[in-house]
C-alpha cells in the first residue's frame, strides 16, 4: 500500500517537473501516471483550471470485445480497434459552466507532428450509413456540463498502437478558453497481434 | 467459439483495466439548476410489458427521467439510490421514469435480477435512442428533474447519488410548489 502510494507521489512529481519544464502555458496542468498492477495499463489523470481528466488505456482487444457485445459487425469493430483509445472520465469541478469540444483538442507526437481526436459524431455518422445505431460507449465529442457534472466513454485518436505523443486539451470555463497539456501519453500496444 | 473465448477474455481483462479507473468513480452530490427551464419534450414508449406509457401520463407530478443502459458503470452504481429515493418520495406526488437506451427488457431483466435493491419506478424502453435525442442527451447517464408544470428545472450529467440530503431538498421543493 505504502509502495503503491509512493510510486504514485513520485510519478506525479516526475510528470509534474515534466510539465515544468516544458514550460510556458501548460506548465500548471498536474498530471498523476498510474500503472494497473494486474493489467499493466497505464492511466493518466490531469487537473487544471476547472477540469479533471483521466485518460485509461485500452487494449484492441478489449475494444473488440465490447463493439461486438453491442452487436457491431466485425468491419466496425475491428476499425476502431486500429485507434489508439483510451477509456476517458472528465469531470467538471469548477462549480461554473465547462464547455469543451474534442475538435479543438490535438496531438503532438515525437516528430511535431499534429493530429487530431475523432469526434463520436462522426463515428455515428459513419456507422449510421451501414445501419448502426449504438455510440453511447463513445466519450461525447461536446458538451456543456455545469456544476459537478461528468461523464465517460472512449476517446479515439488515430495514432499506431504503442505511439508516445503529447495531448493538448482545450475547454472554456464560463466562456474563457483554458488550454492544457498531457505530456508523453502512449496508445496500448496491440499484445495480441504480435502473438 | 473462438470469437466468444475472445469478448469473454477481453471483458475479464476489461474489469481489471477499468475496474477501478471507472466503475469506482464518485458520484455527484446534486443536481444542477438550469439557467433557463424549458417545456419537456412529449413522448411515449413502451414499459418492459409493451405498454405505452406517455409523459403527460405525468402532468401535475415532479418527474425525475433518467436516461441509462444497464453496460453503462456510473448506471449501474446510482441505480439503488434512485429506487430508494422514489420509495422515499412516491406518495408525495414524486415518480421515476428511467429511459433504457437500445437494449431489451430481457437485458434489463437480467439485470435488475443481479440488484441488491430491486426497482420498482417504471423502465422504459428507447430502442432507437429517439427520445434521448430529442431531450438532446450526450452522454449516459444522464438526468432531468421536471416540475409538476411540465418544465426541466435541473439536469445532471453524469452518476447521481440520489441518498444525497441536497437531491432529496431540490426534490422536495419542486413537490411543494403550487
Amino acid at each position: 500500500m505504502k509502495n503503491t502510494h509512493l510510486k504514485r507521489i513520485t510519478t506525479t512529481l516526475l510528470c509534474l517537473l515534466i510539465g515544468v519544464g516544458s514550460g510556458g502555458a501548460f506548465a500548471k496542468t498536474q498530471v498523476t501516471v498510474e500503472k494497473n498492477p494486474k493489467s499493466g495499463m497505464l492511466s493518466w489523470t490531469a487537473t487544471d483550471d476547472g477540469l479533471s481528466i483521466q485518460l485509461v488505456q485500452l487494449l484492441p482487444d478489449f475494444v473488440r470485445a465490447v463493439y461486438a457485445k453491442h452487436g457491431l459487425p466485425a468491419k466496425q469493430y475491428n476499425e476502431i480497434a486500429s485507434y489508439c483509445d483510451f477509456g476517458t472520465i472528465l469531470r467538471n469541478t469548477s462549480g461554473k459552466t465547462l464547455e469543451y469540444d474534442v475538435r479543438d483538442w490535438r496531438t503532438v507526437d515525437s516528430a511535431g507532428a499534429h493530429g487530431r481526436v475523432k469526434p463520436k459524431s462522426q463515428w455515428a455518422e459513419e456507422w449510421r450509413k451501414a445501419g448502426i445505431h449504438f455510440s453511447w460507449t463513445l466519450f461525447p465529442g461536446s458538451g456543456t456540463f455545469y456544476a459537478g457534472d461528468w461523464q465517460q466513454g472512449f476517446t479515439t485518436i488515430k495514432l499506431p498502437h504503442g505511439t508516445s505523443f503529447d495531448l493538448i486539451l482545450k475547454w472554456k470555463i464560463d466562456g474563457v478558453m483554458h488550454t492544457g497539456r498531457i505530456h508523453n501519453m502512449q496508445c496500448a500496444s496491440d499484445v495480441t497481434s504480435t502473438q | 467459439m473462438k470469437q466468444t473465448i475472445l469478448i469473454l477474455s477481453s471483458i475479464l481483462l476489461m474489469l481489471s483495466c477499468l475496474g477501478t479507473a471507472q466503475a469506482e468513480q464518485p458520484l455527484g452530490h446534486d443536481l444542477a439548476p438550469l439557467p433557463r427551464p424549458y417545456p419537456a419534450p412529449a413522448f411515449t414508449l413502451q414499459d418492459g410489458d409493451g405498454n405505452p406509457i406517455s409523459l403527460a401520463d405525468y402532468k401535475g407530478k415532479v418527474i425525475l427521467l433518467n436516461f441509462w443502459g444497464t453496460w453503462c458503470p456510473p448506471c449501474r452504481h446510482e441505480m439503488p439510490s434512485m429506487e430508494r429515493l422514489y420509495k422515499r418520495q412516491k406518495n408525495k406526488g414524486f415518480v421515476v421514469l428511467a429511459v433504457n437506451q437500445t437494449e431489451t427488457s430481457e437485458d434489463v431483466f437480467i439485470y435488475t435480477s443481479q440488484l441488491s435493491v430491486t426497482p420498482t419506478f417504471k423502465i422504459l424502453y428507447d430502442k432507437n435512442s429517439d427520445v434521448a435525442a430529442k431531450y438532446r442527451v450526450v452522454g449516459l447517464p444522464t438526468t432531468f428533474l421536471i416540475d409538476k408544470k411540465g418544465k426541466i428545472r435541473y439536469r445532471a450529467v453524469g452518476g447521481r447519488d440520489f441518498d444525497s440530503p441536497k437531491v432529496e431538498q431540490q426534490i422536495s421543493s419542486l413537490i411543494s410548489e403550487k
